[in-house]
């Protein structure tokens, strides 16, 4: 049995999808929240970023100039944030658990410098700001982040990858 | 509290009087003889080494090879040369002698020999690396403060990319730590305050972060006892043996306790404190300690009120009213603070270290943002919040 009532082929889609999400609302942002583009801007040259979840598609990402840059799938990164279990992966992409709390419980691994990791870390959290309802944010961020851009707009962005 | 939690403590603690004449007992019963001790210049003018290789030599063991050139600030060419070193001499087995950098050195080294290969950039970050091949290694702290010898963390410098490393496992823990009252007797007041409040810091973070459980608050609040009773005695009388091996204690149940509950916001300033200014790791956790507190104080009051206890001692908590106990916490760390500096010049602002200016502020609060250190820091801690922390332990 999966963890929760969600078996775990559930858990494995919901996964790829919010991901997926994730992904195309980080690039998004860079573009459109200061704090995001910010660290984009800040984000060193060449170095990249995967996110890997057993059994569910990841992504891997690079910064620059232009904002975040999803690279192809099998792309490696210089840091690689694992996800020890799908379960542990649905725990963060559901609003269960923050991405300082997953850490916290030992729900990934990292590989690479943390450092590089910190500034992804920052932008997720900020991201999760407008993609989870605020009751949710509120829960689970240590302070939920205010919004720069009307959050209907990050959502077009996901939904129409615009 | 961690609503889910792990913890690993398999090092076996030698604490006392000839503990290390215990060493080379210990080493046979992991079927090696052929010891690297690693060391500091320092350490070897004060004559620690000596005192090892002489203690191994009771047990009927020799040092196969010393290597003492570990500098304060180790770093990946070090660790990567001293692994070089181990296999080109046969050696089996680690003694590390020293303070953080060299037990980080130590662990580093470690970490190359067990997985292979010879470079130590390829294996950093947190709980990626399977286990390898065991090489047998005893910790020897020669400070009461950092806890390296009970911790899975290794701090080790990248001065390529201007950046410290962190790599957490569980394979890095020592077999083997040893406490022996000989290795800190000398250790002059001054250091001892600092090395003495950051192992404080380490409990007080360990206690109060995200991450905290069950086994670790124990671990804590008893660190918080041992360091909080002992220190002034240990700084005013350093051969005050008893109070020696007390804040040795503390020092490495702190180390357990944060080991496995991480530090918080007083670690990821005071590591960038010491990566663009070189301020000193004690120093900055002494001056930082106060002020972080009073930042984290919104969510973590309750608790604070509860440290209340290890910290002052059970008349003090029982005669403050709840709701002030926190505010107490805070008062008594400033107070101890205050007799450690009066006893040994310890700074307790930036100003005092004369190392920082305030031009430094915001590289300092950049660098700490990207510490892995304050993503367990309870409260949010933004480049805003830094800076204002930065300024009010300015002067």
């Amino acid at each position: 049995m999966a963890y929760g009532s969600f078996p775990m082929c559930m858990q494995c889609a919901t996964c790829s999808m919010v991901a997926s999400c994730l992904c195309r609302a980080l690039k998004f942002l860079s573009k459109r929240d200061s704090r995001i583009k910010a660290e984009a801007l800040r984000w060193p040259e060449g170095k990249s970023l995967r996110l890997e979840i057993p059994g569910a598609r990841g992504f891997t990402i690079t910064g620059g100039k232009t904002g975040f840059r999803k690279l192809p799938q099998d792309a490696p990164g210089d840091v690689t944030i694992r996800f020890k279990s799908p379960a542990d992966a649905f725990r963060v992409f559901t609003g269960q658990l923050s991405v300082a709390q997953a850490y916290a419980q030992h729900r990934f691994t990292l590989r690479g410098a943390m450092a590089l990791a910190m500034p992804f870390v920052r932008c997720v959290d900020i991201a999760e700001g407008y993609l989870f309802p605020a009751i949710l944010s509120r829960r689970i961020l240590k302070r939920p982040p205010k919004k720069e851009v009307c959050a209907a707009r990050v959502y077009a962005a996901v939904l129409f990858g615009r | 509290m961690s609503s889910y939690y792990e913890f690993k403590l398999p090092a076996k603690i030698l604490s006392g009087d000839g503990a290390l004449e215990h060493i080379p007992h210990e080493l046979e019963g992991f079927g090696v003889q052929a010891p690297l001790l690693l060391s500091d210049q320092g350490l070897e003018r004060a004559g620690l080494v000596k005192i090892v290789l002489a203690a191994l030599r009771q047990g009927g063991m020799k040092a196969k090879e010393v290597f003492c050139r570990i500098p304060p600030d180790s770093s990946i060419q070090v660790v990567n040369d001293v692994a070089a070193l181990f296999r080109e001499k046969g050696c089996d087995s680690l003694i590390a002698l020293g303070g953080g950098s060299v037990i980080d050195t130590a662990k580093g080294v470690s970490m190359i020999l067990s997985q292979g290969g010879d470079d130590l950039l390829l294996h950093s970050g947190c709980e990626v690396l399977p286990q390898g091949d065991h090489v047998p290694f005893a910790a020897i702290p020669t400070t009461a403060g950092t806890g390296s010898e009970a911790t899975i963390v290794a701090v080790v410098a990248n001065p390529a990319e201007k950046v410290k490393l962190e790599f957490l496992s569980y394979h890095l823990l020592p077999d083997i730590a040893v406490l022996d009252p000989r290795m800190t007797e000398t250790l002059p007041p001054r250091i001892t305050a600092s090395t003495g409040f950051d192992a404080l810091v380490h409990a007080i973070e360990a206690a109060t972060c995200l991450q905290r459980n069950p086994v670790s608050d124990a671990f804590a609040e008893k660190a918080m006892e041992q360091i909080v009773q002992n220190l002034p005695l240990a700084v005013r009388s350093g051969r005050d043996k008893k109070a020696r091996m007390a804040l040795a204690n503390g020092s490495l149940l702190a180390g357990a306790a944060f080991s496995n509950s991480m530090v918080g916001l007083v670690h990821a300033i005071g590591h960038a404190l010491g990566g663009v200014c070189h301020v000193a790791h004690g120093d900055a956790m002494t001056i930082l300690l106060p002020a972080v507190m009073k930042h984290n104080l919104e969510q973590c009051a309750p608790r604070y009120g509860e440290l209340l206890l290890p910290l002052a001692g059970p008349e003090r908590y029982a005669s403050t009213p709840e709701e002030w106990r926190s505010a107490q916490t805070i008062s008594v760390l400033v107070e101890l603070r205050q007799q450690l500096s009066d006893l040994s010049g310890l700074p307790t602002t930036l100003k005092e270290t004369g190392k920082v200016t305030p031009d430094d502020f915001p590289a300092i609060a950049r660098t700490a943002l990207d510490d892995g250190a304050i993503i367990v820091n309870p409260a949010e801690a933004d480049y805003d919040d830094i800076i204002a922390i930065l300024e009010e332990v300015w002067e």
